[in-house]
């Protein structure tokens, strides 16, 4: 039997769900955003330390250069503030630093790198410190940075664009297969194709759904035909009981007694037809067959329905219309629906008491006057649940109503409140 | 009247002729498919009862037939399966009633008379019993050629029992032709009494007292 599941349910469901092309185009632009801030930062860093070795190279080639002349020529001053040649009383160490020096040139302050080094000179020491200005190694760096971020940056908006198109044709067949599945029922005669496609995992999907699909039709034909079969079996036999009583009664001589006994048997021979029939109609709300759906008036309904009541009973029904409810479902469940309501409050109703139908805000309630409450309020809607074991009730009505309420998503409900029992219909969906 | 029965079940072909019989009706029967076809070939009947699922058979192509050779002769389908597309493919192909097992003999009688009826098969419009008549196109009931007035149900009431008239019927006959699907939205059938009452004090007044009590708890519409 088809679970029924609740389309508010399959609503919610579907709110935290996100597109498979959307996701992909998602997880596409993290990792390129990932991919590129990290690719940019170890290039940063690479070409810093690269600039920097080349600086420093620079500084102990140019120190060299400048120990060679400094030695054929004592008298040479430097040219500030690159290289400057000073003469000190006391030999210092190697030394490497940055360090900042205003420019007359430019008339500003530069970050200069520094390498300096005392020397032994014909007795006399001298430092020679050489600079290189760094703030050039940093133009460099930050356009190649730039430069590198551009192309990538552009590179993947055009593999972006490239691949959602590449994956919106490759999920195509995917997509109208979907479109087919939701399509899909088990009713139709018709078996479901699939489009087929050259990936394999698709094609095999596809054969997969396609004998999934068949073999459901196929069980749910079985089960029809199930349903049909058990009621025709079971109601020939009863139709030769049914003649062979109004036989007896009509051909033979018999007793009041016996006539009684032959009575009895043709209200249970009822019961049994009614029992099968609504075993039958329960299988058919559950197999979705009744697909007439239109806006039916449940003003009107309950005004049919308790006109015809009125003919059976003498218990007065009390109508209390508060407004219009309509409710989108088929006539003939609507019908069966207060039907079985009105017939479950006239069966349990207490001393013959009126009972009192309100309508309006998109409930039915359908009252009628009690003792106690209900011992397992929570099964009234339970198939063969009775309450006080009473004989010649099938236990089936209120689960009817129950099934007919869980196909549409309407929400019934019982209220034990002041000795009335209360059963209560929700239209709203 | 000339009936014929296809019903492949003996015990059920048997009862429904037995009932059918006493109207001085002439009845034949047939128990399958084939039996069926060629009585309906070589005779002629007023009413054809047909079972959908004959044995060797679907009752539905003999009717197919019957309307291809345009027999006119009233068909009512007995089938096990109350699904309404059979009983709408039923009427569709020309059926002129559809009734479901298990029924009472008495309904399928009161049916027949019904199809017979609507005239095209040599019924009448209007049935008379002693002083009653009944005018079946107007609806209404007359005793001694005055009208009286009749609910809905009351008027159903007294042609079912006209239609079977020396029959006994118990309450849950008379329930279940009244009311039908309906006839289990109460416990018991108490609630024809009002109407079997009303009815009888009606009919009573005008001085025809055919509806007798039998068996305590039956009834039975009879000329005394």
């Amino acid at each position: 039997m088809a679970a029924v599941i609740n389309s508010l349910q399959i609503k919610n469901a579907l709110q935290n769900k996100t597109p498979l092309l959307r996701k992909a185009s998602k997880t596409f632009l993290i990792a390129a955003m990932v991919l590129m801030a990290l690719s940019a930062v170890a290039l940063f860093f690479y070409t810093q330390g690269l600039l920097k070795n080349e600086i420093e190279e620079e500084l102990y080639s140019n120190k060299e250069r400048v120990e060679k002349l400094l030695i054929e020529d004592q008298s040479i001053k430097g040219i500030p503030p690159i290289i400057t040649v000073e003469q000190v009383e006391k030999p210092e160490g190697l030394t490497l630093k940055d360090t900042l020096i205003y420019d007359p040139l430019q008339d500003e302050i530069e970050l200069f790198r520094e390498l300096s080094e005392t020397r032994e000179i014909a007795d006399q020491h001298y430092r020679i410190t050489v600079r290189a200005m760094v703030i050039e190694s940093e133009d460099i760096l930050f356009a190649i940075i730039f430069t590198f971020i551009s192309i990538i940056f552009f590179a993947f908006i055009f593999l972006f664009y490239f691949i959602k198109s590449r994956n919106e044709k490759l999920w195509q067949p995917f997509f109208i297969n979907l479109d087919r599945l939701k399509n899909f029922s088990v009713k139709s005669d018709k078996l479901l194709t699939f489009e087929d496609s050259e990936i394999l995992e698709f094609h095999e999907l596809n054969r997969e759904m396609e004998t999934l699909t068949a073999k459901i039709q196929n069980d749910y034909r079985n089960l029809k035909q199930f349903t049909e079969d058990v009621s025709h079996e079971m109601q020939t036999p009863l139709a030769i009981m049914q003649a062979r009583i109004d036989t007896v009664m009509n051909d033979e001589f018999i007793t009041e007694r016996q006539f009684e006994h032959l009575s009895k048997l043709q209200s249970d021979i009822l019961r049994l037809k009614q029992l099968n029939k609504k075993l039958i109609l329960l299988a058919k709300i559950e197999n979705n067959q009744f697909n007439d759906n239109e806006p039916v008036s449940i003003n009107e309904i309950i005004s049919q329905v308790v006109t015809n009541f009125q003919e059976l009973t003498p218990i007065e029904f009390i109508v209390k219309v508060k407004g219009e409810v309509e409710a989108q479902m088929d006539r003939s469940l609507a019908i069966i629906l207060c039907n079985n309501l009105l017939s479950n409050a006239t069966k349990h109703n207490f001393e013959k008491r009126p009972i009192t139908i309100h309508i309006g805000n998109n409930t039915l309630q359908v009252i009628n006057a009690g003792t106690t409450a209900l011992e397992k309020p929570d099964q009234v809607f339970e198939r063969f649940y009775k309450e006080n074991k009473k004989p010649d009730s099938t236990g089936l009505g209120l689960s009817i109503v129950k099934k007919i309420c869980d196909c549409y998503g309407f929400i019934p409900s019982y209220l034990f409140h002041e000795r009335k029992h209360i059963f209560q219909i929700n239209f709203n969906k | 009247m000339k009936y014929l029965i296809a019903e492949d079940e003996q015990e059920l072909q048997q009862s429904i002729k037995n009932y059918l019989s006493r109207d001085a009706n002439v009845c034949e029967t047939a128990s399958d498919y084939w039996e069926a076809s060629e009585k309906l070939e070589l005779y002629e009947y007023d009413i054809v009862i047909l079972d959908i699922n004959l044995v060797t058979g679907s009752g539905l192509d003999l009717l197919k037939k019957l309307k291809q050779q345009k027999k006119k002769c009233g068909v009512i389908i007995i089938s096990a399966n109350s699904s309404l597309d059979d009983k709408l493919q039923g009427l569709d192909l020309g059926a002129d009633d559809y009734i479901t097992k298990p029924f009472h003999l008495a309904e399928l009688n009161s049916r027949i008379k019904a199809v017979l009826r609507r005239g095209q098969f040599g019924g009448d419009d209007s049935i008379t019993f002693q002083e009653i008549q009944i005018d079946t196109l107007a609806r209404s009931a007359y005793v001694n050629n005055k009208p009286i007035t009749l609910t809905r149900k009351e008027y159903d009431l007294l042609l079912f029992f006209i239609t079977n008239q020396g029959r006994v019927l118990s309450k849950a006959i008379i329930a279940e032709h009244l009311w039908g699907d309906d006839s289990d939205l109460l416990d018991n059938f108490d609630f024809i009494y009002v109407h079997i009452n009303n009815l009888r004090k009606k009919l009573t007044t005008e001085g025809a007292k055919y509806i007798q009590t039998t068996y305590g708890s039956g009834y039975k519409f009879i000329a005394d």
